[in-house]
């Protein structure tokens, strides 16, 4: 059941990777357009003809104007929200926000809290706990004209303090000469317990109405700082989700945010392809 | 853009196959059993091999079990004539008492021999991993470790016995030296 929605969730999000470029194409079409006409007389100036040169920068005068509006974006994490309905195991809350700091990168920061009891074939644990997570996104999706839409890599540091309460074990006794024992209820609590954890961060946000966005990501985590309870571990850390017996980890989350514009910055809409322009003939 | 894709890829696909790391691997080191050798009275470096012995614990009916491959009603598959044996003690109990019985399989019944060994321990729950939960390690109490009676009243068939070491955390040691 866990692999099957696991194994949807990534499917889904796979999906919704080839909807962002099914968008993608008609404006790298366009790009093709302006370098059909430009290349051969930028490759001509090198034979000293400077009067081809002006040709260009009257097609930039014509072109389009575009706004990029600059603000906060704060929203809420969904999967988390609605799990704790279906899920008795499970309460959790991730508040997400970015803030625009040039075109591309934005600054981003997630905030949550997390309760969730975990029941191994030999153990039950539960772990509770907030967390804190903070970096940049950089989008790497070229929007056409006035969208807004994201695709997103960044990267996050993460911070958790949170308990962990071991509720029962078994001892795991390869010779049962005397018999199996009942479950151990143990009841015991591991507070003060923190760990940190970088991420790389994948993301998918689309502008579905007005400010209103709905957005996808998913998290790979490398932990570097973990302070473990003596004679037990942290099996789950709030943020971190669940541990592995290396130091990897990885996490989802389906959020919902609102777009609270502040500032607006003019950018030529061709001067944006000739600047990729620039940066292709470099490679 | 495609290399984009493929790290995408690589990514979501990444994310289906991280599970279940929790099959406790046999080979881990878990709740080990008392290792007793045996040694020859008369040449005590050397280890010696035991004549059938069985050995069941206090209040069991089935003797330990040291030849699994065997038919459950085997006689042969409650005994053993190697150098050690290594005896399950109880993970809940402060004592687990054995019944040793050398050449159990003997058609004279005054060719077997029967001592009892009891041990007294303390048992400490100690945190191995997610998958194989916690195991039991004992410590053999300072005053009588063990108690060795003869019910039978016929004489000890273990002439000596020793403690090398109280600690019972692997069975890669020996614990009790057994000279007979």
């Amino acid at each position: 059941m866990k692999h099957t929605s696991k194994f949807i969730s990534s499917l889904s999000f796979l999906f919704s990777m080839f909807l962002g470029y099914a968008q993608d194409v008609p404006e790298i079409s366009k790009n093709l357009d302006s370098t059909v006409t430009q290349k051969p007389k930028t490759e001509t100036v090198k034979t000293a003809k400077p009067e081809i040169k002006e040709a260009p920068k009257e097609i930039l005068t014509d072109s389009v104007v575009k706004t990029d509006r600059y603000g906060l974006r704060v929203g809420v994490d969904l999967y988390k929200l609605t799990r704790g309905l279906y899920d008795k195991d499970y309460k959790g809350i991730e508040f997400v926000g970015d803030w625009r700091l040039t075109k591309k990168y934005y600054l981003a920061a997630e905030l949550g809290f997390e309760d969730k009891t975990t029941e191994d074939d030999r153990l039950t644990s539960s772990a509770t706990g907030t967390y804190v997570k903070a970096g940049f996104d950089y989008n790497f999706y070229q929007n056409w004209l006035d969208m807004e839409n994201l695709i997103t890599i960044g990267m996050r540091g993460g911070f958790s303090t949170f308990s962990q309460e071991l509720i029962n074990y078994k001892i795991y006794n390869p010779n049962p000469y005397w018999g199996e024992l009942p479950p151990i209820n143990e009841g015991q609590k591991y507070s003060g317990l923190t760990a940190a954890w970088i991420e790389v961060a994948l993301g998918l946000k689309a502008k579905v109405f007005n400010n209103v966005f709905v957005g996808f990501g998913v998290q790979l985590k490398l932990l570097a700082m973990n302070k473990e309870p003596g004679n037990f571990e942290n099996l789950y850390i709030p943020g971190f989700n669940r541990t592995y017996d290396g130091s990897f980890g990885v996490g989802f989350n389906y959020t919902v945010s609102y777009f609270i514009p502040i500032y607006k910055k003019k950018t030529m809409a061709s001067e944006n392809a000739k600047i990729e322009e620039a940066k292709k003939k470099k490679k | 853009m495609k290399k984009i894709i493929a790290i995408l890829l690589l990514f979501t696909f990444g994310l289906s196959s991280c599970e279940k790391d929790d099959i406790c691997d046999a080979n881990t080191p878990t709740t080990p059993r008392l290792v007793i050798t045996f040694y020859d009275i008369a040449n005590p470096t050397k280890t010696k091999n035991v004549t059938n012995l069985k050995v069941i614990g206090d209040g069991m009916e089935q003797g330990i079990v040291f030849n699994e491959n065997l038919a459950v009603d085997d006689t042969l598959r409650y005994v053993t004539s190697g150098s050690t044996v290594s005896l399950p003690l109880k993970i809940n109990d402060s004592t687990t008492t054995f019944k040793l019985i050398f050449d159990s399989l003997n058609a004279n019944p005054a060719a077997v021999n029967t001592d009892v060994l009891k041990f007294n321990y303390t048992a400490q729950n100690v945190y191995v991993s997610r998958a194989c939960g916690f195991k039991t390690i004992f410590q053999l109490a300072n005053n009588d470790p063990f108690i060795q009676t003869d019910p039978d009243g016929d004489t000890f068939w273990m002439t000596q016995i020793n403690l090398e070491n109280p600690n019972i955390e692997s069975e890669d040691e020996t614990h009790i030296e057994v000279y007979f």
